[in-house]
Order: structure tokens, then sequence, then C-alpha cells
């Protein structure tokens, strides 16, 4: 018999809500909480091992949980990973991808997971894991765990090439060629489209272009020597500590930082903790990336009203458009309420 | 304009004393042929070896493919402005040798275009091109000056190839057809009221022109198409022999002279015409490199297909990478235009199928009909036979082979087994129209 491993959070643990999110890790041999419903239905595999870790040290102390959940995986023996499911839960879905790539990049297991479609762990992991749409709540924990272990029972019986249309996990932009069954030349395929378009009839294209999200551009500023200008950088500029222990990739985490009372960056005092480019002149000078000291020139000057209090920080490399969204709008409030007129980004 | 094709159904080749053919069998006089390729004196070496569906065989460095055609009672060329002087195609009569193509092997050196067949076994349905009896011509050359080359023109090969195809569909000129396949499509104004009211597509080819100089690329009636804007064509033209395949496209993504000559969307317009749709004709244009060009090639056909009135268009590129932006352009632009587009192309997904698809997308462009990933790795095993020089597919540079690879090793292994990408199966995903091949989510 093979064997799997379940992660699940301090919630489904019956650890306890909210107030014991901040979990630390932990591993127990056997089944907890939804491995009773992964265990029934998956028929390749016993699941021998549970993980359990809060929704919030996950969140927060992201390199510690998975330092440790790492080595309690590197003292057991398993054959693939599950997750979840998720359901709803932003935090635990975030916290489920997290685990499931990091334990398929190190491990080389397949990893499954599930979450409703609108958790925001779909969009940041359906690349790295394979996620399955699932419920809204725990009612439908049944429902979820076997469509995962239906895709585990798969992979454990040799397979690794799964179409998303048959199994039905979020497509996660791997696309291979395939040899139709009924071998439809291209050109018929076209045709019959083609008719099917000028009749206004519903048609399925075979490349689906993702849509694009573009963002209007703003109105100018009517007079800039009275508006209130911010800066805002995906270039990874923070004090040196890195206090919000933003991540150097794939960043989730964001900060801002008080510059009321500087006419510049010092390097020493702030630096880069950006890792998709060379540091160096950054490092020495961090106004490369973020120019107070440019920015305090033309306030002087009277070009611009004054330089935002605040400049807002994260990292760019490798940072999914969904997670960049929800970050720009947990920033959008805090400028509005300063009454920032305008915002120059900068990246690197 | 109206095409009379006089097929003839070719079941089996062989060499004998005349080139004739009777009861299905085509008998070639091996050395009657060779001087026709001899012809020019820059090929050097050459013989004719056939090659059939289900022989262990495989055939590589593949430079071309052309159907043997000729014209009858008549002197103008089979290939104008290749084969003889420019004269119009796609009128009159020509006989056509079905079910076989002449290929234009090289002897012994390959360049980036070049593909390979497999005419048995798992790598047979990776090319339409082993389900035809391949007559091949097997040759080399003197054109020193590309002999290390990555990038060749072939042209000595090529035309060489294209002079036997039409020496071999001449042997039928006194012959009756087996079969008499008309082509016809009048004026776009002058048709009934009928025909009129149906919706009216054009088909937008963009052929291979993206080399700057001269003598890689596809040809109209033997001109480069890189010095062209698009232009109105006559589908009876495109299946007529004045257009020819190049020498530089990453081959499963290349169309063949033969797949010019029985483009099978052409075929489907052509039977839809009167019934559903009204088929306007072809939209030819080109892929290029600049930006500029591009956008001059997008506007071109977006106004030509504005003043022939067409409701609709099939649009279909030869290439992948830097042309998905000529594609795509086009595609954007016809749709602005008003006129509703379905698009035909390949991908480029990589060995993990986690690249973007093509190089440039638009949301415009919401109808698509995909033909294969050309960077799908495949492993065969050894053949019997080699037609040409199995080294080739390693050595010299061709788009889906290699020499080195730390984890792969070389492409060609000791034992005759290969490990290649897609890229070089032999006009393998047949964007033309063939493909049996879709692309979907894993």
């Amino acid at each position: 018999m093979k064997k799997a491993v379940l992660y699940i959070n301090q919630f489904f643990a019956g650890i306890g809500g909210e107030e014991m999110a901040d979990h630390a890790p932990e591993i127990r041999e056997g089944l907890v909480g939804p491995g009773l419903a992964l265990d029934g239905s998956l028929k390749n595999a016993e699941v021998t091992h549970t993980i359990i870790c809060g929704d919030n040290f996950m969140g927060s102390n992201t390199e510690e949980a998975v330092a440790t959940i790492n080595g309690f995986l590197k003292d057991i023996e398993f054959d693939i990973f599950f997750a979840g499911p998720a359901f709803q839960a932003g935090r635990y879905g975030v916290a489920c991808g997290t685990i499931c790539k990091h334990v398929e990049k190190e491990f080389g297991v397949k990893t499954i997971t599930s979450m409703h479609v609108e958790n925001p762990g779909v969009e940041m992991f359906k690349k790295d894991t394979y996620v399955f749409p699932g419920g809204k709540s725990a009612a439908a924990m049944r429902k979820d765990t076997a469509k995962m272990a239906g895709l585990g029972d798969k992979i454990l019986d040799g397979g690794t090439l799964f179409l998303a249309e048959e199994e039905g996990f979020f497509v996660r932009g791997v696309r291979h060629q395939v040899w139709r069954e009924d071998a439809v030349p291209a050109a018929d395929r076209a045709i019959d489209m083609l008719i099917k378009k000028l009749a206004g009839d519903d048609f399925q294209t075979e490349l689906p272009i993702p849509k694009l999200d573009r963002v209007p551009i703003a109105a100018p500023i009517t007079d800039l020597s009275k508006a209130n200008i911010a800066i805002v950088t995906t270039g990874g500029i923070v004090p040196v500590d890195n206090p919000d222990r933003i991540q150097s990739a794939s960043a989730t985490r964001w900060g801002r930082y008080d510059i009321s009372a500087d006419m510049g960056l010092e390097g020493g005092v702030y630096k880069t903790i950006h890792a998709g480019f060379d540091p160096a002149a950054a490092d020495a000078d961090p106004d490369v990336i973020v120019p107070i000291d440019s920015m305090r020139e033309y306030e002087k000057e009277g070009k611009i009203g004054k330089l935002h209090e605040f400049f807002y920080s994260t990292v760019g490399t490798g940072t999914t458009e969904a997670e960049a969204a929800r970050m720009a709008s947990e920033m959008v409030p805090f400028l509005q309420e300063a009454g920032v007129d305008a915002i120059i980004l900068t990246s690197t | 304009m109206k095409l009379e094709l006089g097929n003839f159904f070719v079941k089996e080749v062989k060499f004998g004393e005349a080139t004739k053919f009777s009861k299905g069998t085509l008998t070639i006089n091996k050395e009657e042929a060779i001087a026709v390729v001899k012809e020019d004196e820059h090929i050097t070496d050459c013989d004719i070896v056939i090659a059939s569906p289900g022989d262990e065989t495989r055939i590589v460095p593949v430079k071309e493919a052309i159907e043997p055609r000729a014209k009858v009672g008549s002197e103008a060329a089979a290939f104008p402005g290749v084969t003889g002087e420019v004269s119009q195609a796609g009128i009159g009569r020509t006989n056509a040798l079905k079910g076989c193509s002449v290929l234009a092997v090289g002897k012994h050196w390959g360049s980036f275009g070049d593909g390979l067949i497999d005419m048995s076994g798992e790598g047979a349905k990776y090319t339409l091109f082993s389900q035809l009896i391949n007559i091949c011509l097997v040759a080399d050359t003197d054109e020193e000056s590309e002999r290390h080359e990555q990038q060749k023109k072939n042209h000595a090969i090529r035309w060489g190839a294209h002079r036997l195809a039409e020496y071999l569909a001449k042997a039928v000129e006194n012959e009756t057809p087996e079969e008499m396949e008309t082509l016809e499509l009048g004026a776009m104004t002058k048709r009934s009221a009928e025909v009129s009211k149906l919706p009216s597509v054009v088909y937008v080819m963009q052929p291979q022109s993206q080399m700057e100089e001269m003598g890689y690329n596809d040809l109209i009636y033997g001109w480069d198409l890189n010095h062209f804007v698009p232009t109105l064509v006559h589908p009876n033209e495109v299946l007529d022999g004045a257009f020819i395949s190049g020498s530089f496209m990453p081959c499963s993504s290349k169309w063949s002279t033969y797949d010019f000559q029985n483009n099978p969307t052409i075929k489907r317009l052509y039977s839809e015409h009167g019934k559903s749709l009204n088929f306007l004709g072809v939209i030819m244009s080109n892929l290029n490199v600049s930006l500029e060009q591009k956008q001059r090639s997008a506007q071109f056909v977006a106004k030509l297909a504005t003043m022939v009135g067409a409701d609709g268009a099939v649009l279909a590129e030869e290439g992948y990478g830097n042309p998905d932006a000529d594609f795509i352009a086009c595609f954007v632009e016809l749709e602005k235009a008003g006129v509703k587009t379905v698009g035909m192309t390949n991908e480029c997904t990589g060995r993990d199928g986690q690249s973007q698809p093509l190089v440039t997308l638009d949301e415009m462009a919401d109808a698509i009909v995909t033909c294969g990933n050309v960077s799908q790795l495949i492993e065969l095993p050894a053949m019997k036979t080699v037609i040409g020089e199995l080294e080739a597919l390693a050595r010299d540079g061709l788009s889906g082979g290699w020499a080195f690879d730390e984890k792969l090793g070389a492409s060609v292994k000791e034992d005759g087994s290969i490990i290649l990408e897609n890229n070089s199966m032999f006009c393998g995903d047949q964007v033309c129209g063939w493909s049996p091949k879709t692309m979907k989510e894993f």
C-alpha cells in the first residue's frame, strides 16, 4: 500500500478557530479531520500522516513553517501529498498552495488540493499544483476530497499526463498536442467554426486567450504644484531589517515606510530584497529605485505640492497578477486617506 | 477562372525502361529522370529512391515535397517562374499524379528548415507524408558557400525536385485521367443572387517570407514573397503551382509545395461555396520581421477584405514565434474591420507545455484552430533503412535536432534511435488544414 500525507489547518484539526491561527506546525500519525473522508475515498494509498499548521503561522512565518514541515517530511516516506480542501477560506487556500508548491519542488511528489473558485489560492497556485474546484464550505467536504482522491489514485497508478477537461481540475496553462479521436482535420474545424461565428452561434476556440485586465489611464493632474505625490515600488526597497518580511520573489506581502524626515534614502539604512536583479547599485543608493532625493528637490522647487509621508514597497518578480492586485487594493485606502493625488510606480 | 485537374491515382512506383503510368503503377526510367535533375550543373550527385507507406524507412533531411503535375495541351510550366517562364496558373488543364510526392532529400547535408519522415511505426503519425508513396530525389550539390551554413537555400535540390515532379507528370500527357476535378470560381461581382446572399468569406494565407536575403522564402510565380504587399489571388492559382515552398521555417510549421497544391482549407471552402458560404477567394499575405512591415501587411489584408465585401475570413500562418505577431496583428485588423475571423496556427508551449502559446495574444483573436506544439519531445526507435543521412538531424542544425545536450545526449544515437522536437517533423503541424491534432490543457 502506498502512502499519502495530508496538510490541514488548525480549524479542521479541531484545535480552534481564529484564536488558534498562530498554531505552529505539527505532524501526527494517522487520520485527523478531513483525513477520514480522504482516506475513505483513496484506493491506492492510505493516509499515514497529517500535518497541521495554523493559517496565521503559515501566512506570517512562511519560511519557518515551510522549513519545519520540510523537516517532518524528510523523516517519513510518502508517495503523494494532499492539502485541504480549503473551500473559500483565503488564508487556508494560500497555505495549501504554498505547501503543495514546496513539496512538489523539493520532494518530486505530486500534490493535490481543492478550493472554491473565488479563493485567491486558485490564481496563485493553479500552475504549481493540481487544484480542484471545491465548494464554498465544509458541507462539500466529501465531494471535494473524493475528487482529490480520484486523481491521486490515477497518479499512484503511474499516470503522468491528465487532461484538465476530463479530470476537472483548474486549467494550469500546461498545453500539449493531442490527436483528436475523431481525426477531424483542422480545415474542417476552422470552416465549421467560421460558419458558426458568422451565424452568431456559440463556438469553442481551441486556444482560449486569457482576459487581459486593463486599467484605464487616469486623468492628468491639473496642477502639479499643488499635488500630493506618493511613490510605490515593486523594486523591493525596505529598511535593512525587512520588518514586514516581504518575500524576495513571488511576494504576497508589502510594507510602507515613513520618509517624512528624509531628504533621500541612505544605503545601509534601506536596501533591496528583490531577487530578480543585481542589487549592488540599489543597495549602495536606494534612491535609484525609490527617488526620494529627486522628489525632495521637486518639492523644494515647487514643481510638486508635496511628497506623501510614506513610500510603499513590495517585490514584483514572480508575483502573480492576482496577488499584485490584492496588495494594491490593500494600499489604496491608506493613499486615499492621506489625500494622495498621484502615484509614481517604480520597478527595478 | 476554371481549372481542370486530371487525376491519376498512383498505387505503386517502380523503375523500368520507360517513364509511364498504367493501371495504378508509375514506372520511372531512372536514368532519364536523373538527367532531368542534372540539367542543373550544380547537382553533383543524384539518386532516386522509392519509399512506400509501411516501409521501415526513415527519410532525412527532407527539404521539400511536390505532387507531380504537368500542364496539358500547353507550353505552360507546372510551376511558372520556377520550372519555366511566368504564365497564368489556375486555368486550363493540369495532370496530377495523386497519392505520391517527390521529396527533395539531402544526400548528406541538412539545414534549419529540413525535416524527417518515418514511413511506419510510431513516427509515421507525425507527418502526412508517411501516407504517400515518396519518390525521393537524394542529391548533393556544389553549393559550397552554404555547405556549412545552418540556413541553406537548397536551390539546386529544390529546383531539381520541381523539374522531376513536372517530368513525371508529363508521362501521362496523352492518358485519360481516372478522375476529372473541376475547380471553377467566377468573378466576385458576377455571382447569382442566391450565392451572393450567403456569407462572403476570404481565405487569408500568410506564407513564410521572413528572410531579407533572397532565395529562402516562399515564391509567387518565382517572385520572393518578402518583396510583396498582400494581394488578391484566385484559389486555383494556389492549387496549380503558382506558389512554391521555401527553405527557412522550422519544418513542422512549414507548408511544402505539396501542401499549397492540395490545400485542404481551399478544398473545403470550394465545397461550401454556394451552399453555406460565398467563397470570394484568397488574400495572399506574407510574414515579415519588422513591425512596420507587419502592420502594412495586416492593414492591406483588412482593406482588401473590406473592398471585396468579406463577412468572414479564415487566416492561417506558416510559422511560429515571430510570425505570431503578424498572425495576431492581421486577426485584429480583420476583426476591427468587422470581418469575423477564424485563425489557424500551431503553438510553441515548450517541452513542459507551460510557455505562452503564441508570442503575442489579443482578446480579439477569439476563434482559433490550433494544430500542434512545435516543441514536443519525441523519441523514436531505429529504422531498418535511412534515405539521406541520419546524422544530419543532429549535426546540421535542423530546428528540432541537436548535436549535444547534457541530459538528452545527441539527437541521433549510436543504435540509430533518435530524439527530437516535433519542430523537425516534415510539415508535421499541417496548419494548411490537414492536422488531426489539437492542443489541450493538462
